[in-house]
């Protein structure tokens, strides 16, 4: 008997259907993956489950009895919990007060036992064994991954039959990694269910016992993981065949730099770093989460105070800025960490974003010339195949993948041809994962030089001509050729140099 | 970075300082106010008496109290213009409806306390229902309650009770009325911080977004905080009349901006999520205390208000800079 059953689900907005007529069945005891493209209809139907939307069509079983949720309240009453990639953490309270929020116990006075959320907090960590976190740190404090797991902890307190993860590793160091796929086995073998969406299927051939593939809506396929192969997954999911994730890797470096950096240091994060860019190379940077990659990425792109030098084309950049860095062919642009808070303004639509940077490429005189500004908007959409219905749709409503082009986009627009990367493809499909690989190698080709980072070791590995491993905001180790390898980079930034 | 790849004596030392930045608008505050003190007893005998500490919290508690309802409101991430008319209708009615007997008075200071209560709430209500701005939404109401003020009573005057004006002037124990009452609103906001609508409050205004996703109704909230706001500003009008004697229809706004100066001077962020009451009671006493000065000196009284800009701007630019530095040493 499965735990849940859902069939016929549908769910429009407006003219466009999400899902249309979608099936899931899982167990208790399993961990089950959900799989599919960004706008295969994933989180409009894990949204349904967790209560926060409501479906159209269908039905769904839960323990016995057909499953209503109004809200997420009544669904995590239900006992389904979820942990969104959007986080529902409140930065100025504590992590303590965030697992426990509106479930907290309280004095007869009605006031908050604090001495109970520490325990129950404690015990809730030591039960998991979670990785060490102050309980009574602020949640504002705390790094992305730090948040994740919290959130991961609030969703657990609430003791649900079943948890849903949604791309919960996105932003977790491999050893964090390791732990919450542990804990997913763990909490299935309590006779529970888990269900995991993971652009990794690496990680959900590690984890999870039964596959079901979205595609537009429509469930295509639901096996036994060990029954199927990556290739065949992915071809459920494309519905075509990929032909490869990782492009062909070819050797467009030039002698000459595009970038030269030495001594760069910015606060405590970032100690003496020296690397040179070339025209031509695409140069992975790597190491464990939160070892200075950040804190590079900003000083090169001018954000926050930093003192060493940065050659740029052969020429000392003086003045630091993004307003410096983003002079035209001569300058850097950035591809931000946060796509949806730091590389796109939500509310506005494809055309303002794309060409937010470059106004003065299509104003002369401090007024504005709509038609150049349409052609460089309509070029640019073509030459990412950006799926938006017209260049005027609000840049909040597109998928994951077809947000990112937008930034990518944005980018490209500045003529900027050093470009800073920064975990690009993090909530990006396969699909669109691919065309950004092969951008970035077309890029080179063309001249273009490129620092990338990846919180996902392979695409260093297979996309990145070197890989400059950072460890405790040093440069430990630069790797070439036969010496880039997963097992390489971790080495590299594990391994205590002095 | 997770805790795990630092020492753990650095993760506690780093918590402690950042617990100090995050102190220290605050801190700031309290020492500004050490300050204006000290010049203020250099400048005239018997500053630190309880005679002086009578005089100047019954200065300071009609803003004190006003101040409360509005640091609970940015606290929630809001701003409620609307005390202004609240506080004016209050002492109005008060003066015109009391009348001699002590059923009348009890009568409407419940009454006057429903309304301030009920105004506030119906802020809320516009806020969430009709998704306005709390700044627009409370300006209308300000409109709409000075208009009623005027209506009742177009100028200073009617009269209060006698037993009313020496309850509001009494002294126990060798303090006054409004040092008891400034401990009972201390207590009540001990209390309330820790209890769940306080901390709901505090959450809503970190991140609306988030405590939607936590399951908390976002009306009820808004009814609650900014009926909690009108509450208090009623609850100023009851004790002025106390101090004055009678209703004017146009003190409230004298309320409005110096209540917002005291809780931003007490470290309360306008971003909403972060601050307390002790900060915005030392807010209150600053500007007091500033007044007071102004007296000693006997210059012109049109010095307070410029003093107090710049103490607001020190205050500002000290919570900006811990912002700052806080994010330096811990991004």
């Amino acid at each position: 008997m499965d735990l849940l059953q859902a069939s016929a689900v549908s769910k429009r907005y407006g003219g466009i259907a999400a899902l249309s007529g979608a099936e899931f069945h899982a167990a208790a005891g399993e961990v089950h993956a959900l799989l599919g493209e960004n706008g295969a209809g994933k989180s409009t139907f894990i949204q349904i489950l967790a209560g926060a939307v409501r479906p159209d069509e269908g039905m769904i079983n839960f323990d016995g009895a057909p499953f209503r949720a109004a809200n997420p309240s009544a669904a995590q009453a239900a006992g389904i919990s979820a942990v969104f990639q959007e986080l529902s953490l409140i930065p100025d309270l504590t992590v303590e007060q965030n697992i426990w929020f509106r479930h907290e116990w309280r004095s007869p006075l009605r006031m908050i036992r604090r001495k109970a959320l520490r325990e129950k907090t404690l015990e809730l960590f030591a039960r998991y064994a979670f990785p060490a976190i102050a309980p009574d740190q602020e949640v504002r404090r705390l790094t992305l991954a730090d948040r994740q797991v919290v959130e991961i902890a609030k969703a657990l307190a609430r003791d649900p039959k079943v948890l849903i993860l949604d791309e919960a590793t996105s932003s977790l160091a491999p050893r964090e990694t390791e732990w919450l796929l542990g804990l997913a086995t763990r909490f299935a073998g309590e006779g529970r269910l888990v269900i995991y969406i993971s652009h990794r299927l690496q990680e959900v051939r590690q984890v999870a016992k039964r596959v079901t593939v979205f595609r537009n809506g429509q469930t295509v396929a639901a096996h036994d993981t060990a029954s199927v192969s990556d290739d065949e997954i992915i071809t459920e999911m494309l519905g075509r065949r990929m032909e490869r994730l990782y492009p062909e890797r070819r050797d467009t470096a030039t002698a000459k730099l595009a970038l030269k950096v030495r001594g760069l240091s910015a606060g405590s994060r970032l100690r003496d770093v020296d690397f040179d860019l070339r025209e031509g190379e695409v140069l992975g940077v790597g190491g464990l989460q939160g070892h200075g990659q950040r804190e590079l990425f900003q000083a090169l792109f001018g954000i926050g105070k930093s003192r060493g030098s940065i050659e740029l084309w052969g020429r000392e950049m003086t003045a630091r800025g993004p307003r410096q860095a983003l002079t035209g062919r001569d300058g850097i642009a950035l591809v931000p960490e946060d796509r949806r808070g730091q590389g796109l303004l939500l509310s506005k639509s494809v055309r303002e974003n794309l060409t937010l940077a470059v106004i003065p490429r299509f104003s002369s005189g401090g007024i504005l010339s709509a038609r150049r500004e349409k052609a460089l908007v309509a070029e640019m959409m073509t030459f990412l195949r950006i799926k938006a219905k017209t260049p005027d749709q609000v840049a909040g409503t597109l998928s994951g993948g077809n947000q990112q082009k937008v930034v990518f986009g944005k980018m490209l627009l500045t003529e900027a041809r050093v470009l800073l990367l920064f975990d690009p493809t993090r909530g990006v499909d396969v699909g669109t994962k691919g065309e950004i690989f092969t951008l970035m190698r077309d890029l080179a080709a063309k001249g273009y030089a490129i620092l990338f980072y990846s919180s996902d070791q392979p695409e260093l590995v297979h996309v990145a001509d070197r890989v400059a491993v950072m460890q405790n905001g040093r440069m430990a180790a630069i790797l070439e050729g036969a010496g880039i390898s997963e097992d390489g980079i971790l080495r590299a930034a594990m391994i205590e140099k002095h | 970075m997770t805790a795990a790849d630092v020492p753990a004596t650095d993760a506690a030392a780093n918590r402690r300082r950042a617990r100090l930045i995050d102190r220290a608008p605050f801190l700031v505050a309290c020492v500004m106010l050490v300050v204006l003190l000290a010049v203020y007893a250099a400048l005239r005998e018997g500053v630190f008496t309880l005679d002086e500490l009578n005089v100047d919290t019954a200065a300071a508690l009609t803003l004190i109290l006003a101040a409360t309802g509005q640091t609970i409101v940015l606290l929630r991430g809001g701003i409620d213009l609307s005390i202004g008319g609240m506080i004016s209708l209050g002492t109005v009615l008060a003066a015109t409806r009391f009348g001699d007997t002590l059923a009348g008075s009890a009568i409407w200071t419940v009454l006057i306390l429903l309304i301030g209560f009920g105004v506030g709430a119906i802020n809320g209500l516009l806020i969430s229902v009709l998704r306005l701005q709390p700044f627009l939404v409370t300006l209308a109401t300000w409109s709409i309650l000075s208009g009623a003020a005027l209506l009742i009573l177009p100028i200073d005057g009617g009269s209060l009770p006698g037993a009313w004006m020496s309850a509001g002037n009494a002294t126990l124990l060798g303090l006054s009325t409004s040092v008891w009452l400034l401990v009972i609103l201390f207590v009540f906001w001990l209390w309330f911080r820790e209890t769940r609508l306080g901390l709901t409050i505090r959450a809503t205004g970190s991140n609306e977004k988030s405590a939607f996703l936590s399951g908390v109704s976002l009306t009820r909230i808004n009814v609650a905080t900014y009926g909690l706001s009108g509450l208090f500003a009623a609850l100023a009008a009851l004790y002025l009349t106390t101090q004055t004697g009678t209703g004017s229809p146009t003190i409230g706004k004298d309320y409005i901006l110096p209540s917002v100066a005291a809780a931003v001077i007490g470290g309360i962020s306008l971003f909403g999520g972060r601050g307390g009451l002790a900060g915005t009671i030392v807010g209150a006493f600053i500007l007091t205390i500033i007044g007071n000065l102004v007296f000693v000196l006997s210059v012109s009284s049109y010095w307070q208000p410029v003093v107090s800009g710049v103490i607001l701007l020190v205050a500002v630019l000290a919570s900006s800079l811990a912002e700052r530095s806080a994010r330096r040493s811990l991004t």
